[in-house]
Order: C-alpha cells, then sequence, then structure tokens
C-alpha cells in the first residue's frame, strides 16, 4: 500500500489530495473491523488472485484458471451464469413477497392487491418477481440451446446435460406454482388449463389431479400444493441440482473445448 | 487465463447490466393483476402460461394424453439421452463445429416452422379448396364409393375426416361400422387397473384413432423423417451428430412457432385469429362491457 513515508510538506495541490486519498483508504481498508472479514488487501498479484477465487467461499465455484475462449463473451453468452443470477435475485424477491403473502383462497389476492398499493417497493418487487421469472425460463432455454450447438454434452458431460434437463424441467415447474399465487382470474384459469392436461394422463389423469392440484377443481388444495412446492420444495431441490451441476462442471474439467 | 479478474469481472458487469435492465423494465412494466378468481367466469379464451402455450395449441389438434403428456414426456427423454446417442468428440467446444452443422440448423429451423405453420393453418381449414376434389356424398345411397364429404366444402382440418368422410367397402361404412372389441387375450383380458380394464372391454373406434392419435403421430415421425432424409441424401447429414442438430433443431422450432401460434394468433374460442383481433374478454379491470 501506498503509505506516504516521509510526510514532508506536499509542494502542490495533486500531492495534498493525493495524501488526503491514501489515508482515506487506510482508514477505510486498514482498520480492525475491515481487516476482520477481509484477510487480506486486493489481490494484486496473479498468484493471489488464484488464492482469492480458490479460498473465497462465494467464487470458489470457479476455477481458479479457465481456457482463453471460454473468456470470449460469444462462447457461453454468460447463458449458464445469468440463469443462476435470475434464480437468486428471484430468491431475494421472494422471500420479500413471503412477508406479505398468505396462501388462503379468501386471502390471497387481497395480498397481491395490498401488496402492490400499501407497501413501499411492493409493487417493484412483484414485477421484477414476475420479470426475472420470465426471464429465467427464457435463459434456461437459450443456454440449453448454447451448450448443445456448442456440442457441449459430448463425453465426459453426459451426466450434467442430463442434469441441465432436470434443472428445465423444474424451471418449468417453479414458474408454473408460482403463476397460480396471485389468485386473480388469469392464474386459475391457466392452471386449469394445466389441471386438464394433467387429468388426460393415460391411466393415471384422477391421481395425478388429486395429487398435484389436491382435488378435481383448482381450490385450496391446490393453491398450498403449490405455494408449498414453489417457496420450498423446487427451490430446494433446484439449488441441490445446481451444486451437483457447477460442481460436475469442475469435475469434468472445465467447460468443455476442441480436443 | 485467471478467474480473477478475466471472468469475475464480465460476470460482474454483466449480472449489474441484467439487474438493471430488469428493474427500469418493472419500473415501467407492472406485472398483470385481473380481478379476483371466479369460478363462475371462464376468460375467453382463458390461456396456460406462456411455455405451455405450445402444449396447448397441441391440444387442439390431436388428442389430449398425447399432445398434453406423451409428446412432452418424449421430449424431455429425447432430450436427456441425447448424450447417450451422440458419443463422438467431434465438434466439441465450438459454435457449429461440425462441418455442415449450421446449414443444418437454420434449414431446419425454417422447415419445420413452416410445416408446424401449414399444418395449423390446415386444421384452420385454410387450405380447405385443395380438397374439394372428394365428391359430395350423396346422402340418399347407402354405401359410397369413391371416399365423398358431406356438404360442399373441402376438408376443414383433419378431425373431419372421422365426421364428414365417408366411404364403404362393401357394406362397410365409414365412420359408424369401423369399431371393433378388442380381441381377448386370455389371463391379460383380465388384468384391471382400479376400474379400469387394461384390455378388454373395450371397443376400438378405428376412426377416432386414426383422426386422434395415429395420422397425427404418423405426421409427425414423418415430416421428421423426411428432412432428415432430405438432408442425407444432399450430403450434408453425416453423423449421428447431425442427426440430432436436425432433431433438437426441429422439436424447438416447432415449439417455438406453436408458441407463438397459442400466443398471438388464438382468440376467443381458441380461433386462429390475427394478433390484433385478440381480445380477452371479462376478468379484466376495468372490465369491458357486456360482461357479468
Ligand atoms: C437453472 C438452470 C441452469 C443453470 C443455473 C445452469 C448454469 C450453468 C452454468 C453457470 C454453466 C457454465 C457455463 C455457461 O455459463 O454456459 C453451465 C454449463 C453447462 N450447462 Fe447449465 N445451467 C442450467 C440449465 C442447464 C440445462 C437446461 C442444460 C441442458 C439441458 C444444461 C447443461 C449444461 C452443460 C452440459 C454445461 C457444460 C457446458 C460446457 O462444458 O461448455 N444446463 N450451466
Amino acid at each position: 500500500m501506498a503509505v506516504v513515508e516521509e510526510p514532508g510538506k506536499p509542494r502542490n495541490w495533486q500531492e495534498r489530495l493525493a495524501i488526503i486519498r491514501d489515508r482515506l483508504y487506510d482508514r477505510l481498508f486498514h482498520n480492525y473491523v475491515w481487516r476482520s472479514i477481509f484477510r487480506s488487501g486486493y489481490p494484486n498479484t496473479p498468484r493471489n488472485q488464484m488464492l482469492v477465487v480458490a479460498t473465497n467461499v462465494f467464487l470458489h465455484l470457479h476455477p481458479t484458471r479457465i481456457h482463453r475462449t471460454h473468456v470470449k463473451i460469444t462462447h457461453t453468452y454468460c447463458l449458464g451464469g445469468l440463469s443462476f443470477f435470475m434464480f437468486i435475485v428471484l430468491t431475494v424477491t421472494g422471500v420479500l413477497l413471503m412477508f406479505y403473502y398468505v396462501p388462503d383462497v379468501n386471502r390471497a389476492w387481497q395480498d397481491i392487491a395490498a401488496l402492490e398499493t400499501n407497501v413501499r417497493f411492493g409493487l417493484l418487487m412483484r414485477n421484477l418477481h414476475r420479470w426475472a421469472a420470465h426471464g429465467m425460463v427464457i435463459l434456461v432455454f437459450l443456454h440449453m440451446m448454447r451448450v448443445f450447438y456448442t456440442g457441449a454434452y459430448k463425453p465426459p458431460r453426459e451426466f450434467n446435460w442430463v442434469v441441465g434437463v432436470v434443472l428445465l424441467f423444474l424451471t418449468l415447474l417453479m414458474s408454473f406454482t408460482g403463476y397460480l399465487l396471485p389468485w386473480d382470474q388469469l392464474a386459475v384459469w391457466a392452471i386449469t388449463v394445466g389441471h386438464g392436461i394433467g387429468g388426460s394422463t393415460p391411466y393415471l389423469g384422477d391421481e395425478v389431479q388429486q395429487v398435484l392440484f389436491g382435488g378435481f377443481e383448482i381450490g385450496q388444495g391446490a393453491l398450498i400444493r403449490f405455494y408449498t412446492l414453489h417457496v420450498l420444495g423446487l427451490p430446494l431441490l433446484a439449488a441441490i441440482m445446481m451444486a451437483v451441476h457447477f460442481w460436475r462442471i469442475r469435475r469434468d474439467g472445465g467447460l468443455a473445448r476442441p480436443l | 487465463m485467471l478467474v480473477w479478474p478475466d471472468l469475475l469481472f464480465p460476470e460482474f458487469i454483466s449480472a449489474c447490466l441484467f439487474l438493471l435492465t430488469f428493474i427500469i423494465l418493472s419500473v415501467f412494466v407492472n406485472a398483470p393483476l385481473l380481478n379476483r378468481a371466479n369460478v363462475s367466469i371462464t376468460p375467453n379464451p382463458s390461456k396456460a402460461p406462456w411455455y405451455f402455450l405450445n402444449l396447448q395449441e397441441l391440444l387442439l389438434h390431436m388428442d389430449k394424453a398425447w399432445a398434453g403428456v406423451l409428446l412432452p414426456g418424449i421430449f424431455l427423454a429425447f432430450l436427456a439421452i441425447i448424450p447417450y446417442i451422440d458419443r463422438s468428440n467431434e465438434g466439441q467446444g465450438v459454435w457449429f463445429g461440425t462441418r455442415y452443422s449450421a446449414r443444418i440448423t437454420s434449414v431446419t429451423a425454417i422447415y419445420s416452422m413452416a410445416v408446424t405453420w401449414l399444418l395449423v393453418l390446415f386444421d384452420a381449414g385454410k387450405f380447405e379448396r385443395l380438397t374439394r376434389f372428394f365428391p359430395t356424398c350423396d346422402e340418399e345411397q347407402p354405401h359410397h364409393w369413391p371416399p365423398c364429404l358431406v356438404g360442399d366444402t373441402g376438408l376443414e382440418g383433419l378431425r373431419e375426416l372421422q365426421t364428414r368422410m365417408r366411404f364403404s367397402i362393401g357394406d362397410f361404412d365409414w365412420p359408424q361400422d369401423w369399431r371393433f372389441p378388442l380381441p381377448k387375450l386370455g389371463g391379460f383380458s383380465e388384468l384391471r387397473f382400479k376400474n379400469l380394464h387394461l384390455w378388454g372391454d373395450m371397443n376400438i373406434n378405428v376412426p377416432a384413432v386414426m383422426v386422434e392419435q395415429v395420422l397425427p403421430l404418423l405426421i409427425i415421425v414423418g415430416l421428421a423423417l423426411l428432412i432428415i432424409y432430405v438432408l442425407f441424401r444432399i450430403g450434408w447429414v453425416r453423423t449421428t451428430r447431425d442427426v440430432m442438430i436436425v432433431m433438437f433443431t426441429g422439436a424447438m422450432a416447432s415449439y417455438l412457432a406453436l408458441t407463438i401460434i397459442g400466443s398471438f394468433f388464438r382468440g376467443q374460442g381458441q380461433e386462429l385469429v390475427p394478433p390484433t383481433d385478440i381480445r380477452v374478454d371479462c376478468g379484466t379491470i376495468p372490465t369491458p362491457p357486456g360482461c357479468p
């Protein structure tokens, strides 16, 4: 760090500014509290940069080094990463929405309406949650297409592709279960269409309707099932699958590249 | 290259850009919230979420179980086993790594969307003139040959093969005489699942099975095989990877086309209409005139 040796007298205003800047930097980043959180300063050598990525709990999902071709945006268009980012945005906004929402057919719609008008930033959070959900579905599809057209499912990555297909299915289910929750005309009738489709399962139609939709029409049974799956079951499963997905990318030797 | 900074910074920037875009979008465009759900008012049309509109669209054309459950199931299963069918290493890790893959992809995508559109238009009766060569049935006659159509328009969809077409082989009249009890298969006929006989006790309604299941599936499989065969004959498709590209691209492109049709071209009563004519009626705020 640029600790000023021999302070001396600053000769002009640039030097004066430099001194103030350095003192400020010291105060901010070299104090007891900051040091307790981040043990080292900005990693400015390759060795330290690799160490940071390898030891930081959030960054260690990444390998420490990657191949030159994969840094080009056009190789992945960041699509997998952005799908994951959407998942995070959805988790954060979703938790905030949960504070104001009760999954009861007599309350659900009023709760959403009140959230939009009475809660500060409620409307914004709901909009973000909604658009990010659509965004995630689109991004996951695009990510799958990029993986397919770059031939990245080939050995040894077969199984990670299968994990991906499960994630695609989970993403669709998360979006579908969320669709019912506002309990408005759009929601209930859309899920009614899905309910009809589920009921047409050969031999098991009635069972599907009973187990997944809680009855022969959309009511409280469906709402509580969808709510529980939407806020707990499916995201938990998806998070586990994502952990496997990311782990496998590294076990399989990073992203696919020409042999 | 190092992950810090070469990967982390682009990641960080794209995350910020996306967040910003979504925040701006959310400030200006509100998520829809219609009237409280009301079981006695069915919106017309009522539609599934957009990523399932393709299935809802398929439902209009064929058997419910096939369109809604079996075909999507087969599609997901197909996706999952792609890497186990195509095990070669060629073309790995680069966009369109094999020789003709870019062309195969674009030609298949265009073909698949066009064919999907044509089939949907056919089922909406838009090509009715092409089948006017069938004579009009003379209802006085007990039997018909050659095949004829009731009424003077051509076929307005595949299902009219069952409802409006008449022909007879000997005394055997299509469609009413073409129902057969399932042959008995010994002990297998006694198998029950819940209250249903798995086999037996049932009549097969051949015309219904034909228009709801056999013909639609034959058309789908046939059109897929056709494009694979043509691309093979002109020498573009050479490996398993190429076949996978045709199948994946074809499936995704018709999925997209069906989604677009379902979203933008289905109006009241699921009629095929231009996007400008789509009006969701009751259940919106403010409630349009004429709603209960
Ligand atoms: C919630 C959904 C998903 C998330 C969050 C996700 C995340 C990621 C991320 C971050 C990567 C790193 C490279 C990149 O960004 O492209 C990746 C790679 C990969 N993904 Fe996904 N993914 C998801 C769904 C899928 C789906 C639907 C498939 C395929 C059906 C899939 C198959 C793969 C494969 C095979 C790789 C390795 C690619 C390579 O080696 O180049 N993933 N995924």
